[in-house]
C-alpha cells in the first residue's frame, strides 16, 4: 500500500512540471512588460529607460525561455509568484488570502454532495422500482440538467430574498461561529454541489444494482450472513469503488464550477479574484491562479485515487 | 421413497415458479427427491431444466421474481429437530443459522463467486464468526487447516492474498474450503467444475470425494455432465423441464435406464469407458418454451416412443430398489413393496 | 451473401434498439423536447416579430404579457426573441463541440486501441492531463491568450471533449482486437485501417452515441456558465448564457426575474430532454436488458 502511495505521488511530479511549463509559455505569450510583474511598483517607479533595460538584463529577462522558466519555477516553489500588475501586491499573498476560502467552499460542496448522493442512490437501489426509486432517479436527471449558477440564482431569490433564511451574498471571515459559517456556506455549497449530488445519485444507484447481482453477493448470503451484513460488507463496499472513480473525474468540474458560483454569491475567493484579474488583463495573476487551481485539482484527483487503491486491492497490486 | 433413517433431505412435490411480465415460468414443477446421508446425489439435466433453481430453493436463495408454489423440503439434521425449510423466513434467523452452517453451497463460477476486495482468509472465517462463538485467531487457524486439507500450496502465505491472485482451480478450492469450514451436513455443489479446465475438473472432484470420506458430509452435485455423475455419484436424479424423470442408484440408472430421456442423454454424451463403436446421437428437437409446457410428459414432443397416453398426468413407477421412472412405458413393470 | 446476412443482422439489431427506444416513454419525451425546442429556435423569425439585439428604450423591463409574452430586458429587448435566437447559438455550440469531440475521440481512440505502442502511451498521458485540468480554467487560459469568440469556444470544447470518447473506444478496441472475427479479417488479408474502421469500430458506436448526448448536454451547460461570467460568446450575440448575464445583479434577481428565468428554464428543459433521450438510448443499447 505504501509503495502504491509513493508511486502515485512520484507520478504526479512530471505532471506538475508539465502544467507549470504550459502556464509559463502561456504567460510568455501574453502581452505586457514582464518587468512590472517581477518587481514591486515602488522599486521601479523612478527609473530611466536605460536603467530599466539594465535591470531587465540583470533580471535575466533576455535569457532563453527554458532558463527563464526554471528561474520562475524555482520562485514558485518558494511561494514567489511575482507581483500583480494591477495592484502591485505580491501574488503569493493574494493567493494565501483567498485560496483557503475557495478550497473551503469546494470541500463543503464535496462533502454535502457525497453524503446526499450516496444516501439517495442507496435508497433508490434498495427500494428498486418503487416510488422512492423513481423520485430519486427523477432528481438525478433534473439535477444534472440544471446549470449550477441558475440553481444558485433561484436559491438566492427564494431562500435569501423571499424567505430571508440565509444571506444572499458574501462569506464569513476566519473565526466565525459554526452556525454563522453554516448560514453563509450552505447555499453556495449546495448550488455548487448539485450536479455532483445528482450524478452520484444516479451512479450509486446503478453501481449498487450492479453489485447486488454479483455472484459473490450470493456467496455471502449462502454463508448465512444477515441482509444488513451482506449489504455493508459485500454490496456497499464494492459499489463504492466505481463511485470513487466518478468523484475523481468530477472533482475538476467542482473546482472550475467554484469560479462561477463565487461570482453568483459574491463569495470572496480565488475564483472571483480570477475573473477580476482577467477583466483587468492582470496576466501574471491570472496564470498563477490557474496554475494553482490545476495543482489543487491534480492533488485531489491523486487523493481520490489513493482512496480507490485503499478500497480495491486489484488497483494497488497492479 | 419410503421413510428412512438415513435420509438427510427429502423434497416433496416442490414447485418454484417465476413471474416474468405476466408469464409464469414453471422452473421447478413437482420435484420429489430423497438425499441419502453421507452419499452423493447427482442431479443431472440440460441447462435450464430447473436443477439449479431446485438447489437455490433448498437454501431459500431465490430472486424476488420467484414464488414457491407448493411442496416441502424436510431437513433431517443430526443436530436439530426435522424442519421444513419452506416454512422458514428466507432471511430469518433460523434459515440463516442453517445456511452456510448445516447446508452450504458452492457455485459454478469460482472467478466471480469470491469478493475481490477481501483477503481469502477473511472471507473463509466470515462463516465461522457468523455461526460459532469463537475468536478470530482461532477461526483463522481453522481456515488455514482447511486450506491445507484442500492441498493449497504455501497456504500460510496464500491465506493473506486476494482472489485475483488465485487461478480458477485454486479459487474453487477456496470456495470448497468456505463451504466446508463450518462442518456442514450437506454440501450443494452447483456445476462446481464447469468453468474449469478438464484436468483441474478431475482434481477438484477427487478432492471433494476425499474430503467426503474424511468428514462424512452429504453432497448434492448438480451437473449437466453425465460423465461426472458416473464418476462420483451414488444416486442419480435425471431432471427435465422442472420434473424428475428418473431417479435411482447410479448402477440402476446407468445400467438399466428406463426413461427414454435418460437413454437419449446417455447416448448423446460420451461416457468414459464407452467403446468408440457406439456413435453419439444428439436428441432431436429442442427444449420447449418453459412458460408453455405441454400437459403430461414434457419430453413427449421429442420422444421416439411417444404415445397418446403421454398427454395425461404420469405417476412415478418403481421398477425395483427405489428406481423410480416417470414414463408410461414403465407402467406395468412396477414392483410391489418388498418384492 | 455474407454481406447480406450481416446487413440483416444489423437491421434487426437496429430495429430492436429502435423498438426499445420507442417503448421508453422518458426517451420519447426527451426526443420531443429536443425537436420542439430546435424547431422553435430554427423558426425564430416566424415566432416573434422582434429583433433580439435591437434596443427599444420605450419598452424597458416590462413584465411578461401583452406584446412581449416573456417581457423585456433593461434595454427593452424582447426576451422571447432573445431566448429563441440565443438558443440557435447555444445549441449550435453544444452540438458542434460534441460532434467534433466525438470524431476526434473516435479517430484517436481507434488508432490507439488498434496499434497500441508509443502512440497509445502518448495519448493516454495527454488524456489524463486534459481530464484533470478543470475545463473552465483551460477556457480561461485560452481566452486570456486568444480572443473571445464563438469559434474559439467550439474549438476549446472539441479540444477537451474527446477524452471520454477516446477512453471508451480505446477500451472497446482492446477487448475486440482479441476476438476471432478480427483474426478472420486478418486471415482474409484485410488492411489494418480497414479492419480497425470498418470491422471493429461499428461495434463501439452505441456507447459513443450515448457519450455524444452527454457531451452535448455538458457543453450547453458550460457555454451558459462561461457566458454568464462574461467569458463565453461575446455579449453582442445573444446566447442562453449571455441573456442570463443580467442576473449577476441582486436587483435583477429580485425585481425582474423574468429576464433570467426564461433562458434558465430553456437551458434546463433542453438539457433535460437531451439527458432523457441519452438515458433511453443507453438502456436500449444495453444488450443485458431484454
Amino acid at each position: 500500500m505504501l509503495k502504491y502511495f509513493v508511486k502515485r505521488l512520484i507520478m504526479m511530479i512530471p505532471m506538475i512540471v508539465f502544467i507549470s511549463f504550459l502556464v509559463f509559455v502561456a504567460l510568455d505569450l501574453t502581452p505586457g512588460d514582464p518587468l512590472t510583474a517581477q518587481f514591486s511598483p515602488e522599486s521601479i517607479s523612478g527609473l530611466t529607460h536605460e536603467q530599466l533595460d539594465a535591470l531587465r538584463e540583470e533580471a535575466g529577462l533576455n535569457d532563453s525561455l527554458v532558463v527563464r522558466y526554471l528561474r520562475w519555477f524555482g520562485g514558485v516553489l518558494k511561494g514567489d509568484f511575482g507581483y500583480s500588475i494591477q495592484t502591485g501586491t505580491p501574488i503569493g499573498s493574494i493567493i494565501a488570502n483567498l485560496l483557503p476560502a475557495t478550497i473551503y467552499l469546494a470541500l463543503a460542496a464535496l462533502v454535502l454532495s457525497v453524503l446526499m448522493g450516496l444516501l439517495f442512490g442507496i435508497l433508490s437501489a434498495i427500494k428498486h422500482n418503487t416510488i422512492i426509486d423513481y423520485l430519486s432517479s427523477l432528481f438525478g436527471v433534473i439535477g444534472i440538467s440544471m446549470p449550477e449558477f441558475f440553481i444558485g440564482i433561484l436559491a438566492i431569490l427564494i431562500f435569501a430574498i423571499q424567505l430571508k433564511w440565509f444571506p444572499a451574498q458574501g462569506r464569513t471571515e476566519i473565526g466565525a461561529t459554526f452556525w454563522v459559517n453554516l448560514k453563509y456556506i450552505l447555499l453556495p455549497a449546495l448550488s455548487l454541489g448539485l450536479a455532483l449530488t445528482a450524478a452520484l445519485t444516479r451512479y450509486t444507484r446503478n453501481s449498487m444494482l450492479d453489485v447486488m447481482n454479483k455472484n459473490y453477493v450470493k456467496t455471502a448470503r449462502a454463508k448465512g450472513l444477515s441482509e444488513w451484513k451482506v449489504f455493508y460488507r459485500h454490496v456497499f463496499r464494492n459499489a463504492l469503488m466505481p463511485i470513487s472513480v466518478l468523484i475523481c473525474l468530477r472533482l475538476p468540474m467542482l473546482i472550475g464550477g467554484s469560479v462561477v458560483i463565487e461570482q453568483v454569491f459574491g463569495y470572496a475567493g480565488i475564483g472571483s479574484r480570477l475573473l477580476t484579474a482577467i477583466n483587468s488583463n492582470d496576466y501574471q495573476l491570472v496564470l498563477s491562479i490557474i496554475f494553482l487551481l490545476s495543482i489543487v485539482s491534480l492533488l485531489s484527483s491523486v487523493l481520490i485515487d489513493l482512496i480507490t487503491g485503499l478500497l480495491d486491492p486489484r488497483v494497488r497490486y497492479n | 421413497m419410503s421413510e428412512n433413517k438415513d435420509i438427510l433431505l427429502s423434497i416433496r412435490n416442490l414447485k418454484t415458479h417465476f413471474h416474468v411480465r405476466k408469464r409464469v415460468i414453471r422452473a421447478v414443477d413437482g420435484v420429489s427427491l430423497d438425499v441419502r446421508a453421507g452419499k452423493t446425489l447427482g442431479l443431472v439435466g440440460e441447462s435450464g431444466c430447473g436443477k439449479s433453481i431446485t438447489a437455490h430453493t433448498i437454501l431459500r436463495l431465490l430472486p424476488k421474481t420467484a414464488r414457491i408454489k407448493d411442496g416441502e423440503i424436510i431437513f433431517h439434521s443430526r443436530k436439530r429437530q426435522p424442519v421444513d425449510l419452506l416454512k422458514l423466513q428466507p432471511s430469518g434467523k433460523e434459515m440463516r443459522g442453517i445456511r452456510g452452517n448445516d447446508i452450504s453451497m458452492i457455485f459454478q463460477d469460482p472467478m466471480s463467486s469470491l469478493n475481490p476486495v477481501y483477503r481469502i482468509g477473511d472471507q473463509i472465517v466470515e462463516s465461522i464468526l457468523e455461526h460459532e462463538n469463537t475468536t478470530r485467531a482461532e477461526a483463522m487457524e481453522r481456515a488455514l487447516e482447511m486450506l491445507k486439507r484442500l492441498s493449497i500450496p504455501s497456504a500460510e502465505k496464500r491465506i493473506r492474498e486476494y482472489p485475483h491472485q488465485f487461478s480458477g482451480g485454486m479459487k474453487q478450492r477456496v470456495m470448497i474450503a468456505m463451504g466446508l469450514i463450518c462442518n456442514p451436513e450437506l454440501l450443494i455443489a452447483d456445476e462446481p467444475t464447469t468453468a474449469l479446465d478438464v484436468t483441474i475438473q478431475a482434481q477438484i472432484l477427487e478432492l471433494m470425494q476425499e474430503l467426503q470420506r474424511q468428514l462424512g458430509f452429504t453432497i448434492i452435485l448438480i451437473t449437466h455432465n453425465m460423465g461426472i455423475v458416473a464418476d462420483v455419484a451414488d444416486d442419480v436424479a435425471v431432471m427435465y423441464m422442472g420434473k424428475i424423470m428418473e431417479f435411482g442408484s447410479k448402477e440402476d440408472v446407468f445400467l438399466r435406464p428406463s426413461h427414454p430421456y435418460t437413454r437419449a442423454l446417455l447416448k448423446s454424451v460420451p461416457v468414459l469407458g464407452n467403446s468408440g463403436r457406439d456413435l453419439l446421437e444428439p436428441i432431436r428437437g429442442s427444449t420447449p418454451d418453459p412458460s408453455d409446457l405441454p400437459e403430461g410428459c414434457s419430453f413427449a414432443p421429442r420422444c421416439d416412443f411417444a404415445k397418446p397416453e403421454c398427454g395425461q398426468a404420469i405417476p412415478y413407477v418403481d421398477v425395483g430398489n427405489g428406481h423410480l421412472v416417470r414414463c408410461v412405458l414403465a407402467e406395468g413393470r412396477e414392483v410391489r413393496d418388498g418384492q | 451473401m455474407e454481406a447480406k446476412a450481416q446487413k440483416i443482422v444489423k437491421s434487426s439489431r437496429m430495429r430492436n434498439v429502435a423498438s426499445k427506444l420507442v417503448s421508453n416513454k422518458a426517451a420519447l419525451l426527451g426526443l420531443a423536447i429536443i425537436v420542439i425546442i430546435i424547431l422553435l429556435c430554427a423558426l425564430a423569425p416566424l415566432m416573434t416579430p422582434y429583433n433580439p439585439t435591437k434596443p427599444d428604450f420605450s419598452a424597458q423591463v416590462q413584465p411578461p404579457g401583452g406584446a412581449h409574452p416573456f417581457g423585456t430586458d433593461k434595454l427593452g429587448r424582447d426576451i422571447l426573441a432573445r431566448v429563441l435566437y440565443g438558443g440557435r447559438v447555444s445549441i449550435l455550440i453544444g452540438l458542434s463541440g460534441a460532434v467534433g469531440g466525438m470524431l476526434l475521440g473516435v479517430i484517436i481512440g481507434s488508432l490507439c486501441g488498434y496499434f497500441r505502442g508509443w502512440l497509445d502511451a502518448v495519448f493516454v498521458k495527454v488524456a489524463e492531463l486534459v481530464s484533470i485540468f478543470p475545463q473552465i480554467l483551460l477556457v480561461l487560459v485560452l481566452v486570456t491568450i486568444l480572443q473571445q469568440s464563438m469559434y474559439n469556444l467550439i474549438m476549446i470544447f472539441i479540444a477537451t471533449g474527446w477524452v471520454a470518447t477516446f477512453r471508451m473506444v480505446r477500451g472497446r478496441f482492446f477487448s475486440l482486437r482479441e476476438e476471432s472475427f478480427v483474426e478472420a479479417c486478418r486471415v482474409f488479408g484485410l488492411g489494418d485501417l480497414s479492419i480497425a474502421f470498418r470491422h471493429i469500430l461499428p461495434n463501439c458506436l452505441g456507447p459513443v452515441i450515448v457519450q455524444l448526448t452527454l457531451n452535448t448536454a455538458g457543453f450547453i451547460l458550460q457555454e451558459a456558465a462561461l457566458s454568464f461570467i462574461g467569458l463565453g460568446v461575446p455579449s453582442g450575440t445573444p446566447t442562453w448564457g449571455n441573456i442570463m448575464n443580467a442576473a449577476k445583479e441582486i436587483v435583477s434577481i429580485n425585481q425582474y426575474p423574468w429576464v433570467w428565468l426564461a433562458p434558465g428554464l430553456a437551458i434546463a428543459l433542453f438539457v433535460l430532454g437531451v439527458n432523457f433521450f441519452g438515458d433511453g438510448l443507453r438502456d436500449a443499447l444495453d444488450p443485458k436488458q431484454i
